[in-house]
């Protein structure tokens, strides 16, 4: 009877230290979603491929906590509904311990709620709608953190660029008809009003219209000297083909999104000379930099050697790097002690846009200040620095202040 | 005036793109009262088979009657697969799920074979518009014009004259009565998504270089020329182009004097207008049917 009560205990003790072995192998499990196919996919996908590039990196670096990371990829098609339904399965099936991702405003907006009821931290690598860090700012905590240039630092740089720098005075504003184009022109609106200019035209558009004249027609009429723009890819490309349908060239110049591949390649001729702010432009300008570009180009190996969103790609990369050293301070992968861990990094995380120095704070959850993008220009059907200024101190890295212009003109 | 000419031009050219695929759902519900409804996907295979030919060096206008070799063979495809069999077992609305089903599956395998992306189809014709009237002119919009309205007038004048024609008219009047006669209505109905999603692949073609090229590219442009369907009358080719004409015109001239944020309202409205005054279209014949 003792002995095999003995026997019992052991094997239970042998149990307990195998399940808890197990634990400390077993991978942590982090959530990359975003649009993988249709009209946002080039961002998507660019973000997908940086996240694997530093999960790759970190693995063979033999992971965190001695963990390996396993991304749990998910496709939400640039879609709010399918969004919530992937951040439900990532949350109560898969039990991420933090999540990665999201491009389009709305479907971050949608989704982010089911992770701030769980805390599980959520890192937007792209999105930029002003709204997505601040949706839950009546609540004690805030789940969710940003490493992307939000729309109160783009809207007024736009503005900056068109009016101050290349003194426009009549613009029109030319967006989408999704949250991101609309919270976008809305902040574009705010921006100009600053600087005592109203638009001589405000249009919209929808997803997958194939004719712009109307709008472009409206702008023209109006006498607009310039083309501000908040949409994506396809649809930019649109508006630039339908400027040369009717002849009428003018300066396009919009949020950051006019970098994408499928606007550069769809409009051709017609996108050559947009900008955009940018906080990441494909030259080797940093060590750093120079092996994340290499090391991009060869593993995915895009066309023309050109990743298809550079912005993206490496935020998406630098999200990675920041969620896991989060985790090796906090020692652990429960929520609140990644966001705790997060809200106070202890030692700077050098990534590819910039070197993070206690990026986040209980406050701010903002990673990228309005000193920190610089104007990008098509040309040649790559994105350059628009200012050979801008590209003479490229290789100083430009690092968080919270007490940049732009932050302040945007002030509530 | 100059910015309405500019913008009925530009809405006869949309109008018409919709017109080309609206003229596909006439066409299978003319012989068996059934309609594709992965008529948007059959316009995005054929503008992806065409991207890729020209990718591979093919000349466009080599191009297209292979493209369209191949629309006839993925018509005939959906047929078998989705059409008949819901035909056969006399099923109401079987065809409707299957159509749409086999819609989305073209979709996601154009999505694995072309890519995520929307892409530029290389124009044929320059890309500098022409001036007309105090307004611009694509070149390639005349094309669609041109285009659309010669592959309508061909099928039309194929089913008036021809006896494979006749078959396919004797078909639509009444599909008991042809089967007597000895015409193997089976091979009409198949003949007719062929013909249908051709027209479609042809279409795709026509219209890509002034689109984007990609596997989502059908998706709206195939609900829009539904309602073109439904306004111009499913039983008429003249319909489907007064429909196609109708329906651009109003979302661009919309577009400019009410607002850009209602331009797709007017069409829509009229789509309900015409269902609940006319519901067998503008020019549609109103058939009664006896139950």
């Amino acid at each position: 009877m003792t002995s095999l009560y003995a026997k019992l205990t052991l094997s239970a003790v042998a149990l307990a230290a195998s399940a808890t072995f197990a634990l400390a192998a077993e991978p942590i499990k982090i959530g990359v979603a975003g649009p993988f196919t249709g009209g946002s996919s080039s961002m998507g996908v660019s973000m997908r491929d940086g996240v694997r590039m530093a999960t790759d990196e970190i693995n063979k670096a033999g992971g965190v906590l001695g963990r390996q990371i396993l991304l749990v990829e998910r496709d939400d098609e640039a879609k709010n509904e399918r969004g919530v339904q992937i951040a439900q399965e990532l949350i109560n099936k898969e039990k991420v311990a933090a999540t990665v991702g999201y491009i389009n405003t709305g479907v971050a907006l949608a989704s982010q709620r089911f992770y701030q009821e769980a805390k599980i931290p959520v890192m937007n690598n792209v999105a930029t709608g002003s709204q997505v860090t601040h949706q839950f700012d009546d609540q004690p905590e805030n789940y969710i953190f940003r490493n992307a240039a939000h729309d109160s630092i783009q809207a007024p740089m736009i503005v900056e660029e068109a009016v101050t720098r290349r003194g426009f005075k009549k613009v029109a504003i030319l967006a989408d008809s999704t949250n991101y184009g609309q919270l976008g022109r809305a902040d574009l609106e705010k921006a100009l009003d600053i600087k005592g200019i109203k638009a001589v035209a405000i249009e919209k558009f929808n997803i997958k219209d194939v004719d712009m004249t109307p709008q472009l027609l409206k702008a023209k009429e109006a006498g607009a000297e310039v083309v501000l723009t908040y949409a994506i890819g396809p649809e930019l490309a649109q508006i630039a083909n339908g400027m040369t349908k009717l002849g009428w060239k003018v300066p396009m110049i919009g949020s950051w999104t006019l970098s994408m591949a499928n606007f550069i390649d769809n409009a051709g001729p017609g996108g050559e000379g947009a900008r955009m702010p940018q906080t990441f432009i494909q030259e080797p300008t940093t060590p750093k930099r120079q092996s994340f570009i290499v090391s991009y180009l060869k593993t995915f190996n895009p066309k023309n050697s050109r990743i298809d969103s550079p912005v993206s790609a490496a935020q998406g990369y630098d999200s990675v790097y920041l969620l896991a050293a989060a985790i090796k301070q906090a020692g652990s992968t429960d929520g609140p002690k990644i966001k705790a861990a997060l809200e106070d990094l202890k030692s700077p995380v050098e990534g590819v846009v910039t070197t993070y120095n206690k990026p986040f704070t209980a406050k701010d959850h903002e990673a990228i200040t309005a000193n920190i993008p610089v104007f990008g220009e098509v040309k040649g059907q790559r994105v350059v620095y628009a200012y050979p200024d801008d590209q003479k101190k490229a290789s100083e890295v430009r690092v968080k202040d919270v007490n940049a212009k732009g932050a302040l003109v945007v002030k509530k | 005036m100059q910015i309405f000419t500019q913008l009925v031009f530009s809405g006869i050219a949309l109008g018409m793109i919709y017109a080309v695929i609206a003229f596909g759902y006439q066409l299978t519900f003319a012989t068996s009262d059934t309609l594709n409804f992965g008529q948007g996907d059959a316009l995005m295979l054929g503008a992806l088979v065409g991207l890729t030919l020209v990718g591979l060096g093919v000349n466009y206008w080599v191009m297209i009657p292979l493209v369209c070799i191949f629309g006839a063979l993925q018509g005939a495809f959906v047929e078998r697969i989705g059409v008949r069999p819901a035909i056969k077992m006399k099923s109401e609305f079987g065809w409707i799920m299957s159509t749409i089903a086999l819609g989305i599956i073209f979709k996601n395998v154009a999505e694995n074979v072309w890519g995520r992306d929307d892409m530029k189809f290389p124009s044929p014709l320059p890309e500098s518009p022409l001036h007309f009237l105090g307004a611009n002119v694509l070149p390639m919009e005349i094309l669609v014009v041109f285009g659309a309205l010669a592959m309508m007038l061909a099928v039309e004048v194929f089913n008036r004259r021809s006896i494979y024609g006749k078959a396919v008219v004797a078909t639509f009047n009444d599909r008991d009565a042809a089967k007597l006669m000895g015409i193997n209505t089976a091979l009409v109905i198949t003949f007719s998504y062929s013909l249908s999603s051709m027209t479609a692949a042809f279409a795709g073609v026509l219209i890509a270089p002034l689109t984007l090229t990609g596997a989502t590219m059908g998706s709206v442009l195939g609900l829009k020329a539904f309602a073109v369907a439904i306004i111009g009358g499913l039983t008429s080719g003249m319909g489907i182009v007064v429909g196609g004409l109708i329906l651009g015109i109003a979302e661009t001239t919309t577009g400019f004097y009410l607002s850009t944020g209602y331009k797709d309202v007017p069409g829509l409205l009229l789509l309900l207008v015409v269902l609940a005054v006319k519901p067998a279209g503008l020019f549609g014949k109103s058939a009664i049917k006896k139950v």
